[in-house]
């Protein structure tokens, strides 16, 4: 088929397919582009294919075999990228991991399937897989990107990208019906990438999502207007999330879209702005961080900036508002919107690459009432996303003029969705996945008739808009019998710009009590302006100042609260919660055991009437070592 | 509030080195182009050629100057002597009978010669020596004018320019004069722009910036200078040739005598040093602003109704005029160009203070 139009996916292609589709009949269109040595070098989809059936022809003379694991270590890379799609071609388990995953964490992975390669980003992700092999692990070789500072390793094993591609070209040349068959070994049923669940409860479980899940969870997110053909996308989220494949491997290979690969995780904002992408996925959190940039940027402008800021920013927030409880605005609105947009909101997108957003959303968490209303009186159409691992992250959306903050929208096309009688949501769909990775005890718990148990309490109001109350394991009661979800309230206490995380305690309790630790950032900026002077993040955090500016934000939150659920006590910790210490997840999920468990006695102060609390923790580098902290944290009343 | 930043990306190292990366400084360029070109319609012919023909043509030589003074940091105080060989010249030449294509460029290698002469003259004394060394180009060059009759036609005699023409065609109307000074402008504009991101535009900053330093990179600061003194001398050649050509239409020495060189250094000065734009701003505030500060006095004194005397009102305009750029040097000594850059820097960040980390 030559016609310009392309036929609609059905969810029974796999990704070699579609490759070659792009190849042959869009080639020339931009695939890949990645920031390198200062220019945006790009690659087209022949290109693209062409390395991935390399990569796969590479991998398959090295005697990489179905059910065969290769780990993927790194930032985001085009060769990271092209060899997880390789690997679809083998039938084979692509594993991303996070980047900051410690050794642990790798060799629970290993455990779970023969892991016979590893492709690295550079030398720190090399040593980490030689690290593994030391501790036992057979991963027979590994494939780096970048050479810097390898020159003189001897690891056996150890190839290039470049090497690889030699084997793979020679392999290809040697034998001409390998192409062909590369293409045609895999079916919709064969693996695309093996994910982990977050583990915000014991150990990731492993996830293996079949070509047929991320494909029809592209073709539903499509179907329900999620994106568009030829996005413009930025692949910055963490290779092991499940959005960043869903959108920058499956999505972006079904329906064409050119990925921007940022430089390096710092660049980020920047390669953003040059970038300018039409869609964009992130968390509530990295929404917030835009939020507080911006705000800390009028901040510190002139007077003139300042009042014309807060001039049109105002209104535009208070006819959001408006909008948002179905009240008509008034008739100056669209002038103002028309001059707020030339003056003030198209320069601020401008400079944050957000000006040619088409689709923007946010998605992982519930986000604050004042960063929705923020993004939607500057004029992007930000809308929440409601997905999880199993079911390919794609479950519902809103619709971009459909917009409710306590609603995740309409399941999408192709997605059912049934609640069960505790209120529990269960979702089926072509993405949902077969079952957890040789774990047949979770997967029977997960997966009954076809139907996947979310896990998430919520439901379905009349119009058809889904409401998710919060993970139905997570609800708990005070000793008063009252039932709520923790993750709730910490969720509006994290709508404080000055509250970067939350753990609420107090099942089993009389009270509800809460730990925090202030964002360092934005109280930082606020004691540098207000004059309140600290040496170091823990000594911010006990500042009196800062205490009254949590308790404001503690005050707001107990207003929204029933009275029995009302936080009484809190303590504003020393230091943050931090992947490394495992308190919270890569994802940035709090991991409530852990927590409990290391600030026990913290805990216990918060309900013995103590004024103060003296504690050690343990604090892990990012080398690997281990420190002690010792503080004398104050208990403050709300 | 103007400017669009995202989206400009860069898939080459030829387009990262684009002029202007930025749109709307591009959209710019092409209004004000437009408009230079459309002047001839939207601007009476006697404004056009008094006013719009001359600010082009300093500007010309403006820029000329700041290519020595600006980017290879060399002062010069005989720059309207360096303007004058390139005037008599071509003059003579198209007197000779060869055409005035050709006649230009003998001026400007004429011009080129003498000006690289003093080249080596700057390669032994720098600063304030040199200003002395070139303002002694100017006397001598003054001297020889006055008394060479074969040159100038004697002392008080100017020498009459043929008609201009171009490609065998007279030219002759209003606009093609001014289309003549827009074209060279416009040229040496380009040159310069270009000038800036090439290996030599980026030696003479070196050079200036201390030239025996530069020698030590590997920088021949003399061979730069000379280059420096050569090109600027051609530029001046060729547009006191022009000027005379499109403009005064007679060669005298009293147009290039030494309040000309001050003159075009005052441009070049109160512009920016090492500022294209700054040179268009510099011209136009030292040609035009005695006029209309003039234009502007002379109203507001038969407004108020007060009788000044003819000698208070030639004079106190040129008071205004002189603390104009005082001010406007007090203000940003770097110059005009600088005011604009910090104008065009503002909205750049706006609504914010500065670029975000």
């Amino acid at each position: 088929m030559l016609d310009n139009a392309a036929p609609a996916i059905t969810g029974d292609e796999t990704l070699a397919t579609l490759l070659v589709r792009n190849a042959t009949q869009y080639g020339s269109e931009i695939a890949m582009r990645e920031k390198a040595r200062g220019i945006w070098q790009e690659m087209n989809w022949a290109d693209y294919t062409q390395e991935v059936i390399h990569c796969a022809a590479g991998l398959d003379a090295l005697g990489i075999r179905p059910e065969q694991a290769m780990l993927i270590l790194g930032d985001n890379r085009i060769r990271l990228y092209a060899g997880m799609a390789a690997m679809g071609l083998l039938r084979a388990y692509a594993m991303p991991t996070y980047t900051g995953a410690t050794l642990e964490e790798l060799q629970h992975f290993v455990g779970e399937v023969p892991v016979a390669a590893a492709l690295a980003e550079d030398q720190e992700q090399v040593d980490k897989v030689l690290d593994l092999r030391q501790a036992g692990a057979d991963i027979a070789h590994i494939i780096y990107d970048q050479d810097r500072g390898l020159t003189d390793y001897d690891a056996p094993g150890l190839l290039s990208w470049e090497g690889l591609l030699e084997k793979g070209a020679a392999a290809l040349a040697a034998d001409p019906d390998l192409r062909d068959r590369l293409i045609n070994a895999s079916g919709p049923d064969d693996p695309a990438v093996f994910m982990h669940s977050s583990g915000t409860t014991g150990k990731p479980k492993g996830i293996v999502l079949s070509q047929k899940n991320v494909i029809s969870a592209a073709r539903n997110g499509h179907a329900g207007g999620a994106f568009n053909e030829n996005e413009e996308v930025l692949a910055y989220l963490p290779m092991a999330w499940v959005g960043d494949y869903a959108l920058t491997v499956a999505a972006a290979i079904a329906y064409r879209f050119t990925v921007n690969v940022p430089e390096r995780q710092e660049t980020v904002l920047r390669d953003m702005c040059e970038t300018a992408p039409t869609f964009y996925l992130a968390a509530p959190r990295s929404w917030d961080n835009i939020l507080t940039t911006i705000q800390v940027g009028i901040e510190n402008s002139t007077w003139l900036k300042k009042k014309l800021y807060h001039f049109f920013m105002d209104r535009a927030v208070a006819a959001e508002r408006r909008k948002l409880n179905d009240k008509s605005g008034g008739a100056m609105e669209p002038l103002m919107r028309l001059f707020g947009e030339w003056i003030i909101f198209g320069p601020i997108k401008d400079q944050f690459g957000l000006s040619h957003l088409d689709n923007a959303f946010t998605g992982g968490e519930a986000i604050g009432e004042d960063t929705f209303v923020f993004y939607r009186a500057l004029g992007i159409k930000l809308r929440q996303l409601y997905g999880q691992t199993e079911n390919s992250a794609f479950n519902a959306i809103q619709a971009p003029d459909e917009v409710n903050l306590h609603t995740v929208g309409r399941p999408l096309p192709g997605v059912e969705v049934k609640i069960t009688e505790d209120g529990e949501i269960l979702l089926k769909a072509d993405s949902v996945f077969a079952g957890y990775h040789n774990n047949p005890k979770a997967t029977a718990e997960t997966l009954k008739d076809g139907w996947i148990y979310s896990g998430d309490a919520g439901y379905l109001e009349d119009n058809g808009q889904l409401v998710v109350l919060g993970r139905l394991s997570e609800v708990v009661y005070t000793a008063g019998g009252e039932r709520y979800v923790p993750n709730y309230i910490e969720n509006r206490l994290k709508f404080s710009p000055y509250i970067k995380d939350a753990a609420v305690v107090g099942a089993g309790r009389d009270q509800l009590t809460a730990m925090v630790c202030v964002d360092a950032e934005a109280v930082g900026h606020w004691a540098e302006v207000h004059g309140v002077p600290y040496v170091s993040y823990a000594d911010l955090s006990q500042r009196p100042e800062v205490a009254e500016l949590l308790n404001e934000a503690f005050a707001r939150v107990n207003k929204a609260l029933q009275e029995p659920l009302q936080l009484h006590r809190y303590v504003s910790l020393h230091k943050e919660f931090d992947p490394d210490d495992g308190e919270i997840t890569r994802t940035r999920k709090l991991r409530r055991k852990v927590v409990e468990e290391r600030y026990a006695n913290v805990i216990a102060a918060l309900y013995d009437g103590s004024e103060q609390v003296h504690v050690q923790a343990i604090v892990a580098y990012e080398t690997g070592e281990k420190g002690v902290v010792e503080r004398t944290l104050a208990i403050r009343k709300v | 509030m103007f400017y669009r930043q995202s989206g400009v990306r860069h898939n080459s190292y030829s387009s990262d080195r684009d002029l202007f990366p930025i749109p709307a400084d591009r959209y710019a360029l092409w209004f004000f182009l437009a408009l230079g070109i459309a002047a001839p319609w939207l601007i009476d012919g006697l404004y056009l050629n008094s006013y719009m023909l001359p600010w082009l043509l300093w500007t010309a030589a403006a820029l000329g100057l700041n290519l020595l003074t600006g980017w290879a940091g060399q002062m010069h105080l005989g720059y309207a002597a360096v303007m004058a060989v390139g005037a008599y010249s071509t003059v003579h030449a198209v007197r000779f009978g060869i055409p005035w294509e050709f006649a230009l460029l003998i001026g400007g290698l004429s011009s080129s010669v003498i000006g690289s002469l003093f080249a080596v003259a700057a390669l032994r004394v720098k600063g304030l020596y040199l200003a002395i060394t070139t303002l002694a180009m100017q006397f001598v060059m003054d001297w020889v004018l006055n008394h060479s009759p074969a040159i100038s036609g004697g002392s008080h005699a100017s020498l009459q320019s043929p008609t201009f023409a171009l490609l065998g065609q007279d030219i002759t109307s209003d606009a093609g004069l001014y289309y003549v000074a827009l074209g060279w402008c416009v040229l040496v504009t380009i040159f310069l722009l270009n000038m800036r991101r090439t290996g030599l535009g980026r030696a003479l900053v070196a050079v200036r910036e201390k030239d025996f330093a530069a020698a030590i990179l590997g920088v021949n600061s003399f061979y730069y200078k000379i280059i420096a003194f050569a090109t600027s001398s051609f530029i001046a050649g060729v547009t006191g040739a022009i000027l005379v050509a499109t403009f005064y239409f007679l060669a005298s020495p009293e147009q290039f005598s030494v309040n000309v060189s001050i003159q075009v250094l005052a441009m070049v000065i109160v512009g920016g040093l090492a500022s294209i734009i700054g040179s268009y701003f510099g011209a136009a505030l030292i040609l035009l602003m005695p006029g209309i500060v003039n234009g502007l006095f002379a109203g507001f004194a038969d407004m108020v109704g007060l009788q000044f005397g003819p000698e208070t009102l030639a004079h106190i305009p040129n008071a205004a005029y002189g603390a104009l750029i005082v001010i406007f040097l007090m203000v940003e000594p770097m110059g005009l160009g600088k005011i604009y850059g910090n104008i065009r820097d503002y909205l750049l960040v706006w609504p914010f203070d500065q670029m975000k980390k």
